[in-house]
């Protein structure tokens, strides 16, 4: 475990935050090594926090704990403590301020650090609704500090970093724990609500290569439109039992075959959804195999735009981040295969067990920055 | 680009040469029979223009490899065609020659008279075939011969029913090459030998596509001009289209939009590479508007696309920010998730079709102008041509695109366009009509 040196801690409770398009992930720590007199004089708004955090695993309708991603006896400034990393919906933002305006969580006087989007675009209601001031944070030097500190503490004692060996065989492909020894050069893809590409050159040094709209937002949003789900976990669940290539239209339905000359195989899609411009093709497919096309078409535009950066960039790591992977092995066993194969074994394609939570995690760690500095 | 012009002096007549593609120049067969394809000395030499020709009595019983072997040292027998079998529509070009002597037009055989008459007197075929009369190029020069060249167009899955009718019109009897590129060239080779009899040329598609750019840009010289861009693309008031000179056009990066795309950087005319493509094209463009709205064409699709917004559909940088993203330059009404705000209930139920349309169109246009950018900018090219009946009466992806690419490269790159759109490949295959393989 990496100590963290602080010349001051800040105050507890601490938190990190990531308000993102679609999600707020937020990471907190629950000290473990709290003394007897620090329980007497602890205030009963701190208490009630931790205990409304830690023993329970679901808040109000949508708010869940990732049990399973839980940081065991994580030492950090000098406190030994567990993280705690629990996510809900943005849409329900002004709820979770309301909340934090009737726990008193202002007169804790502590920073809250917040990052992503919503740190900018809700930060005047933090403060009229619950008297709370934000410290904004870029979410991209969040990600990076975040996926960073993550890597070098590990995961519980396990690797924090996987890859597939052998990506082309779907059915057999293995997942591989991998060391991110040298991590540098690499190249970063956050899918969120929209994409993010960053090139990372050196803890300090990265740059923004480019982006793309069509992300997790997408893929949910037009599966909603299409096959009348909900929720996240409804469309993969459609997903992993739909068939896509009866409604794209691959190399083959238009070839009879591959399209040698420039090294097309015919099981390649040429027009995703391109054979729903006929209505007999439009009756005759599931709302299953419509949800696995957006989903395989979505995975693989961004797989196709990663390795275009990656050969422009020269990198031949490419680390797929974000929570449209969360749960979601249908996309990252194509994001591996595309990555393999399109590149004939360049590129490799990497994978971390922290996906979405790195902004929150780099707010946080700006919290003991904050207090260092201060 | 040279022609394979010769000067012609009306009389369908040529000298002599020995074969050399692609400049036919050698006598063109005055008798269109079944059992010759060369002109015949005797009766119908003077129709010959009285030059020395080289001649030959082929008969009936000739096999087909002679003839084929004839036809390498001829100008190839009318009628002339140049055919793209896409993954969504089959683009045709017929050349129409208007300088038929009356001998000629006497001794022509009637199916091909008939094919003649059928295409040039029509500009709709059965329900689903157009030509498109405003492309029409008139009095172009080619192989020695004067006429007008024709843009057709039908679905693909109305190739059974053409083949059907290029069986009953006897089309196999012409002995004519059928010169074609596309997908289908490969995939219907069989049908087109079973069910009509007839042989394709199969040639590949972004040859084609390169070589029918270059040609058809070079033989434009009057009407509008066949390259062009827009200025002040967002500005209603003040978008115009404006002509482009695409003299030097090289290095070039060629952007194909059909069914899906492929992006070609173009160096010299014979030296291109495909430098990557993208499934996410025309196709998707119209399968996911039937699906979202209920439309059954392209021309609807697009009619509710002009009427939509897409703005409630897509999750913009501001609805996420509440601003601009200032640190890395994206603006507030940027795109940060396409269709992002159709998780929302609320939101899916209060936008309309012809939102849904807009924002299908909006971003495949935009992911094809995004990932256009980044190959313009690995490859080093600043001029970008794009073509494809997916910007058929498109103007709103047109704009788009010379927006996007204007805007996100700061200037540097400029978007092109070409009137003849989808019609390249085919363009392209007709020219390899004199070189049968």
């Amino acid at each position: 475990m990496k100590l963290r040196r602080c010349s001051r801690k800040p105050a507890f409770p601490w938190f990190g935050m990531d308000i993102g398009g679609t999600l707020v992930k937020l990471v907190y720590f629950e000290p473990k090594d709290i003394t007897e007199e620090e329980e007497l004089e602890e205030v009963e708004n701190l208490k009630s926090i931790r205990r409304y955090l830690t023993s329970n695993t679901a808040y109000g309708k949508t708010g869940v704990r990732d049990v399973h991603l839980e940081l065991h006896n994580l030492t950090i400034c000098g406190r030994t403590g567990n993280l705690h990393f629990i996510r809900f919906p943005t849409a329900a933002m002004h709820r979770f301020i309301q909340m934090g305006r009737d726990k008193h969580f202002s007169s804790l006087h502590t920073t809250l650090c917040a990052t992503g989007g919503g740190a900018y675009k809700f930060e005047n209601d933090f403060r009229t609704m619950a008297d709370l001031e934000l410290l904004k944070l870029d979410e991209l030097d969040c990600l990076i500090q975040g996926l960073l500190y993550i890597d070098s503490v590990g995961f519980n004692d396990h690797p924090e970093c996987y890859y597939f060996e052998n990506p082309s065989d779907t059915q057999n492909c293995i997942k591989e724990p991998c060391c991110l020894d040298n991590l540098f050069p690499m190249l970063l893809v956050n899918i969120g609500s929209g994409v993010s590409i960053l090139a990372v050159y050196t803890k300090d040094n990265y740059k923004r290569v480019t982006g793309t709209s069509l992300g997790g937002g997408t893929f949910l949003g037009l599966c909603c439109l299409l096959t009348g789900c909900e929720t996240f976990e409804e469309a993969l669940e459609m997903a992993s039992k739909g068939d896509s290539t009866n409604v794209d239209k691959l190399v083959k339905d238009i070839y009879g075959g591959d399209y040698q000359r420039f090294g097309l195989q015919g099981s390649a899609v040429a027009s995703s959804f391109g054979h729903m411009m006929s209505k007999e093709k439009r009756d005759s497919i599931s709302k299953e195999d419509l949800a696995r096309a957006t989903l395989v078409t979505i995975t693989n535009n961004i797989g196709s735009i990663a390795r275009m950066c990656a050969v422009n960039e020269k990198i031949e790591r490419v680390v797929f981040v974000g929570n449209f992977l969360r749960i979601n092995t249908v996309s990252t066993k194509l994001l591996a295969y595309a990555m393999d194969f399109w590149s004939k074994g360049q590129l490799r394609a990497l994978f971390l067990e922290h996906e979405g939570y790195f902004g929150a995690v780099g707010a946080f760690l700006d919290l003991l920055k904050s207090a260092d500095d201060t | 680009m040279e022609l394979n012009g010769f000067h012609c002096d009306g009389e369908g007549c040529a000298e002599e040469k020995e074969e050399e593609p692609p400049a036919l120049m050698l006598p063109r067969s005055k008798t269109e029979t079944p059992c010759s394809l060369i002109a015949t000395p005797g009766a119908d030499s003077e129709a010959a223009g009285g030059s020395a020709l080289r001649e030959q009595r082929v008969s009936k019983s000739t096999p087909v490899m002679l003839r084929l072997d004839s036809l390498k040292k001829n100008r190839p027998p009318f009628p002339w065609f140049g055919m793209d079998i896409g993954g969504t529509l089959v683009k045709l070009v017929y050349f129409e020659p208007k300088d038929i002597t009356a001998e000629e037009e006497q001794e022509e055989v009637e199916s091909l008279k008939s094919i003649r008459r059928y295409l040039t007197s029509h500009t709709a075929y059965g329900k689903t075939g157009i030509r498109d009369v405003h492309l029409e190029l008139s009095d172009l020069i080619l192989w020695g011969r004067k006429g007008n060249l024709h843009f057709i167009r039908f679905p693909t899955h109305e190739l059974p029913a053409f083949l059907l009718m290029g069986r009953d019109k006897h089309f196999s009897s012409l002995h004519t090459t059928l010169c074609a590129t596309g997908g289908g060239a490969f995939k219907y080779e069989d049908d087109f030998r079973t069910m009509a009899n007839l042989q394709l040329l199969k040639l590949d598609e972004l040859d084609c596509l390169i070589k029918g750019v270059m040609y058809i840009y070079s033989v434009v010289s009057s009407g509008p001009p066949e390259c062009y861009y827009f200025e002040h693309p967002t500005d209603p008031e003040r978008c115009e289209q404006k002509a482009y000179n695409l003299e030097d056009p090289y290095p070039l990066l060629l952007v194909n939009i059909g069914s899906g795309v492929s992006i070609l950087a173009v160096y010299s005319k014979d030296n291109y590479k495909r430098v990557t493509g993208t499934s996410l094209g025309g196709g998707t463009f119209l399968g996911l508007c039937c699906l979202l709205t209920g439309c059954s064409t392209f021309e609807e699709a697009l009619a509710m696309a002009t009427e939509g917004e897409s703005t409630c559909v897509d999750k913009l940088v501001r609805d996420i920010y509440g601003g601009d993203y200032e640190r890395f330059g994206l603006p507030g009404w940027a795109v940060a998730s396409s269709f992002g705000n159709m998780i929302c209930k609320e939101k899916r139920d209060s936008v309309s079709k012809e939102d849904l349309a807009r924002a299908t169109l909006v971003t495949i246009t935009n992911n094809i102008g995004s990932i256009t950018r980044m190959c313009a900018l690995n490859e080093n090219i600043e001029r970008v041509v794009f073509v494809g009946n997916f910007l058929r009466v498109n103007t709103l992806s047109m704009k788009l695109l010379s927006y996007a690419l204007d805007y996100w490269s700061k200037g540097q790159l400029k978007a092109l366009f070409l009137r003849h759109e989808g019609y390249f490949g085919a363009v392209g295959a007709l020219l390899e009509l004199p070189n049968p393989s």
